[in-house]
């Protein structure tokens, strides 16, 4: 086991963060549940942690907009330590609603605290969508994906604010997962692409491959009683590269 | 102080694009669209340009100061929450603000503008009354209003006593009508009589309060005069069965599991207030349910539920609803958008989605599930002693749901729509999920010596009970209003959702303030505990409730009950048997496209099936993870060296829950739920499987046009298990060409009474397929054990509606495999019946090849063979008789729900 240990950072409305940690023990690393009050009240500090991770979940009743409010409290009050954060290039994860944190916060895609390049918005179903989705990865760089390049990974989606709107201005992007249909292919067909994404856009990374968002959950596709447990492999290059 | 508002308007709002459709596809061709405006409503002094970010996001709203729509071109309709209520994002908009450095915002408010393109003011404010908005606490905002403050104002009605003494009994009758006490008169007698006796007149505090607590919703009334109410749990207490560690005493059953810990289960339904007002009542029926789980023993944690809704057919023609009913397709969509709304945010998963039909359902049938765990040393409760601190915890107490027990305990009409409608809760699922995560600190950290939700009764009733062997002194002056005009009774017996009282030892108030602050859970001290066996109530300098807890208890009466069997006249079936391959063809697809046996993925693709990570088996499944599997498997203890499970196990080591609905008491209806319950509990009895909880709702019945629709007699039960490995799991899609299909247990093709088949004609018949006794299902079942553990088979399932058939079809569309299957075999009787007889206690099992030998004595019929073509092939004695593929099959089973729902 890795001494090297990954927040998961949870605030109310949250509700992945047990099995988000799991499936990191799974994978031989070791989690640790950070709620988001104790580092805004000086309990505890993101710098005591080597990587974080966003889980999935509605902070706050997605009051305002799904992750505005857990995203407003990590720019406007924890700015300084997510600075150092990313400026010590420490891995960092956003599963879902946690995807939505991200790019909220501007942490995705340009690592920007508080510039806002990339939403995730309603389905196009206008309908939370619980589905069993494949996933092309792509060969971009990203640590979480690493070794993995053209793999189609099962794993399951549930959400009703995950259609990726990408600012057109030049944002730095990087696709990493495409919902795929049976053939391995990207899709655009309903409801293989739950979302509407368009490009089929499920998971994207920045400049450096170290932050990842996707919509999809990894966390549900890692224990032995799972259907699948594709998304074990992300956690496990986690442990991988922490433990470098 | 200043108020500024800001504008949004989505650049691509899917949510009203949804609307439009729906409204469209609703009585309203003439929309031709809809735009929706959200309005921030700010006081004080802040700059809102600073608090932009927090409101808007500019990649997808557009933000302005002043409305961007136009309005010549259609009727606006602004929805706020009224001046007395708070806006349940209010928190979360002060919070934010402090957040980003703006503390000078001390109020905010959010309103929405519905502009509806192509209709008139009239039409559009019909729509948005009967669909968007909740009068009780919302209104509409008229144009020009001028805003003072945005803070919640209001002034309650002061206290009043009211005088029983010289009421006639009709008098008497008449008050409890009006007051919506829906008390009978027998118990109005005992309050009079208990205001001569203690020489002063009650308080309208102190008869809500009875009228409440002796409600049938509350006390059981009509059980008790059928001597029903202990029927089920004397056969559980007779059973004695190891594994039950709590029935029928807390707020949910529970059985032992794995490793010390317990699984609970409860079922709760919420039939009125979702016939009212179906969005509302089917989130707070989830909303309440989950807090029996919470409310268990020293609180426990929600690990899966369920939704099972009945209404009439929601294809029914506009002019076939009772007056005073909702339209049964607004009930289930209504139900669906509600339980998405509020079990997805809670994080539990979805286990069993189900919707059924029929024409008595005009007050709907709305039943939810909740199971948790506790660790064992948690899972029984400690009475409350003096002293204890009575804490209030959760949201706020509003207007909400007041006279919902009494309510809900009575006939629906036509008019009680109306005049019932504050009856109807709110849920904020966001404050009951705080809470779900701090109750197991609280109690792991020992500050819970007992725990219950506030349900039916509200704050009356949770202390009343808690306090029932103590006595307890509240201040009702305490309690968080979100509405500032409610008087004492009101605050007593709002059922404002999200709240739960616990019993702390005032050692640990401390802690346990630290652990809900850390937790952003709003709590009060409400009072506490005494020892003078009394429930006392202050507010604003009064004493407003003196009651003996023995009188409160002890002293409803109960009106005795007239039991007479009915005489029924059942036609027998008139269906003629399929003859030609079209006409099998019509026979299947009247099974496949019945609402109770086609696809209803449309609503349950709605609902998380997968979160917290425990789902060894989804109520989807297969290959495509879209084959219903009917069940759902549960791996709730991680980490373990085996993966215990939930369901799906050997009968030894089940249990039930038990929710009956039936119509108001007449002598037939009282013989029909006698018979029931005596059936099922002397069933439980020898099957040795014990009912562990259970609920009954007598109200089933509605009065229109001077017309009663009884809702038909409705028993569900629910089963809960354990299995130590979920990889013996057997699901029901078929695994491999070649394996054989084999019906083990009865059949008989002639006895199609009551199946969907038969529905399908209109019709009910007159016989019903054989009931198995216990013995003849103990043996079925230890045959199935026998099989199961030597591995006979690699897939199963059990018969029930839509026969053999279904089941054929469900295990290849969920395979990607197909059947084979002759129809001559040594059965008698009709060959329709064959395939679509409900052989229910009868299992379809896959044997591979040299496994045959297992079926050595059991009693088995081999029907044909898995093939590797998806399609499914009917012969006689080898001769084609009907085939199809899969795929075509499916389009027709996918159809049904998704026309109702979309």
């Amino acid at each position: 086991m890795s001494e090297a240990t990954t927040a998961v950072l949870y605030a109310p409305g949250t509700n992945c963060h047990e099995e988000t940690a799991a499936a990191i023990e799974q994978a031989g690393g070791r989690p640790a549940l950070v709620l988001l009050r104790d580092l805004v009240d000086g309990r505890a500090r993101l710098e005591d942690y080597q990587a974080a991770v966003v889980p999935g979940g509605f902070s706050y009743g997605d009051h305002l907009g799904a992750g505005r409010i857990f995203a407003t409290t990590l720019v406007a009050r924890l700015r300084d330590q997510l600075v150092k954060f990313l400026a010590s290039q420490k891995p960092i994860l956003g599963i879902c609603n946690g995807f939505q944190v991200l790019t909220e916060a501007g942490i995705l895609p340009d690592r920007a605290p508080g510039e806002r390049a990339m939403a995730l918005i309603e389905n196009q179903s206008a309908r939370f969508e619980d589905r069993k989705v494949r996933l092309l990865v792509s060969s971009e760089k990203c640590m979480w994906t690493e070794g993995l390049a053209g793999q189609v990974l099962e794993m399951p989606v549930a959400h009703a604010e995950g259609r990726p709107l990408l600012c057109e201005r030049g944002n730095r992007a990087q696709v990493v997962f495409y919902y795929a249909d049976i053939e391995g292919r990207p899709t655009l067909e309903y409801p293989a692409n739950p979302n509407g994404a368009p490009g089929a856009v499920a998971g994207v990374t920045d400049s450096t491959g170290l932050v990842l968002g996707l919509m999809p959950h990894p966390e549900r596709a890692s224990l032995p009683a799972q259907y699948s447990r594709d998304g074990l492999k992300l956690f496990r290059n986690l442990v991988r590269w922490l433990g470098k | 102080m200043a108020i500024h508002s800001v504008y949004a308007l989505y650049k691509d709002d899917a949510e009203a694009r949804s609307w439009l459709s729906f409204f469209r596809s609703h009585g309203c061709p003439a929309l031709d669209g809809l735009v929706i405006e959200r309005v921030f409503w700010l006081e004080g002094d802040v700059s809102v340009e600073r608090l932009l970010p927090l409101l808007v996001n500019p990649l997808y709203q557009d933000a302005s100061e002043r409305s961007q729509l136009d309005p010549s071109l259609g009727p606006i309709v602004e929805i706020a929450y009224r001046p007395a209520v708070t806006d349940p994002e209010t928190p979360s908009i002060l919070a934010g603000a402090r957040a980003l450095g703006e503390n000078g915002l001390e109020f905010a408010r959010l309103s929405r503008r519905y502009q509806f393109v192509g209709l008139q003011e009239a039409e559009a404010r019909r729509l948005a009354a009967r669909f968007l908005y909740n009068k009780i606490v919302e209104r509409v905002r008229e144009p020009g209003e001028v805003v003072t403050t945005l803070r919640p104002t209001g002034t309650p009605d002061p206290v009043r006593a009211i005088l029983l003494a010289g009421l006639s009994d009709k008098e008497l009758v008449e008050l409890s009508h009006a007051r919506s006490w829906y008390a009978p008169l027998s118990q109005m007698k005992a309050i009079q009589a208990h205001e001569l006796a203690q020489r002063r007149p009650h308080t309208d505090a102190e008869i809500e309060i009875l009228a409440q607590s002796w409600s049938d919703h509350c006390f059981h009334t009509t059980w008790k005069s059928l001597g029903l109410l202990k029927r089920l749990s004397a056969a559980t207490a007779r059973i004695n069965h190891p594994l039950v560690v709590s029935s029928f005493k807390d707020n949910a059953g529970g059985l032992d599991f794995y490793e010390d810990w317990v699984v609970t289960i409860k079922g709760e339904t919420h039939n009125f207030p979702s016939s009212i007002a179906p969005f509302g009542g089917i989130a707070t029926k989830h909303g309440g349910v989950i807090r029996d789980t919470l409310g268990f023993g020293k609180g426990g944690y929600p690990i899966g539920g369920s939704t099972i809704m009945g209404t009439m057919d929601p294809r029914l023609p506009d002019q076939e609803v009772p007056a005073g009913a909702l339209h049964p397709q607004l009930i289930v969509t209504e139900s669906i958008r509600a339980t998405a709304y509020y079990t997805n945010p809670m994080g539990i998963p979805m286990m069993h989605p189900i919707y059924r039909i029929h024409p008595g359902y005009a007050k709907c049938f709305a039943l939810g599930h909740s199971v948790g765990l506790i660790p064992r040393r948690y899972a029984i409760k400690d009475e409350p002693r003096p002293g204890d601190v009575a804490l209030l915890m959760g949201g706020e107490t509003g207007r909400d749901g007041i006279h919902g027990a009494t309510a809900s305990s009575t006939g629906m009409t036509g008019e009680t729509l109306e005049k019932e409608f504050a009856a109807v809760q709110i849920g904020h699922p966001i404050t009951e999920r705080k809470f779900t995560s701090a109750i197991p600190v609280l109690r792991d950290a020992g500050c819970v010596r007992s725990i219950t939700d506030l349900g039916a009764g509200g704050i009356s009733c949770a202390v009343g009970e808690m306090g029932a062997e103590t006595g307890v002194r509240i201040d009702l002056d305490v309690v968080p209003l979100k509405d500032r005009s409610l008087t004492a009774w009101e605050i007593l017996l709002s059922e404002s959702q999200e709240r739960m009282l616990v019993a702390v030892p005032p050692e640990k108030l401390a802690e346990t303030v630290a652990i809900l602050d850390r937790y952003e859970v709003l709590h009060t001290v409400l009072g506490h505990f005494t020892d003078n066996k009394r429930l006392e109530a202050f507010w604003q300098g009064q004493k407003v409730v003196d009651l003996e807890m023995s009188f409160l208890w002890e002293a409803c009466p109960i009106d005795s009950t007239v039991i007479a069997e009915p005489q029924r006249q059942l036609a027998s079936l008139d269906i003629p048997e399929p003859a030609t391959a079209s006409e099998w063809g019509e026979a299947v697809r009247r099974v496949l496209t019945h609402y109770h046996c086609a696809d209803q993925q449309a609503a349950g693709s709605q609902f998380d099936t997968t979160v917290q990570g425990r789902t060894a088996v989804g109520p989807f499944g297969g290959k495509s993870h879209r084959m219903p599997t009917n069940l759902y498997v549960s791996a709730p203890l991680r980490g373990k060296t085996y993966e215990a499970v939930v369901a799906g196990a050997d009968y030894h080591e089940l249990a039930l829950c038990d929710n009956f609905y039936t119509p108001r008491l007449r002598p037939d209806i009282a013989w029909d739920l006698k018979r029931m319950v005596e059936t099922i509990a002397d069933l439980s009895e020898q099957l040795g499987i014990p009912f562990i909880s259970g609920k009954d709702s007598s109200s089933g019945t509605m009065e229109s046009g001077g017309r009663r629709i009884d809702v038909p007699p409705t028993l569900v039960v629910s089963v809960l298990g354990r299995v130590p490995d979920v990889k013996e799991i057997v699901t029901k899609d078929f695994r491999s060409p070649g394996d054989r299909i084999v019906l083990v247990g009865r059949a008989n093709p002639d006895l199609l009474g009551g199946s969907v088949y038969a529905d399908s004609y209109g019709q009910r018949g007159d016989r019903l397929f054989d009931a198995y006794d216990a013995a003849s299902i103990r043996a079925q079942w230890d045959t199935i054990l026998h099989l199961h553990r030597e591995g006979a088979y690699l897939s199963g399932s059990a018969i029930a509606e839509g026969g053999v058939f279904l089941r054929l079809f469900e295990a290849s569309f969920g395979s990607g495999l197909g059947a084979r299957i002759d129809l001559n075999l040594p059965i008698k009787g009709r060959r329709d019946g064959l395939l679509f007889g409900e052989f229910v206690g009868s299992v379809l099992l896959e044997v591979p090849p040299g496994m045959d030998s297992f079926l050595d004595g059991v009693s088995h019929y081999v029907l044909g063979e898995v093939i590797e073509e998806p399609r499914l092939i009917l012969t006689e004695a080898g001769h084609g008789v009907w085939q199809d593929s899969i795929s075509s099959l499916a389009a027709a089973w996918s159809k049904t729900f998704r026309e109702v729902v979309e």
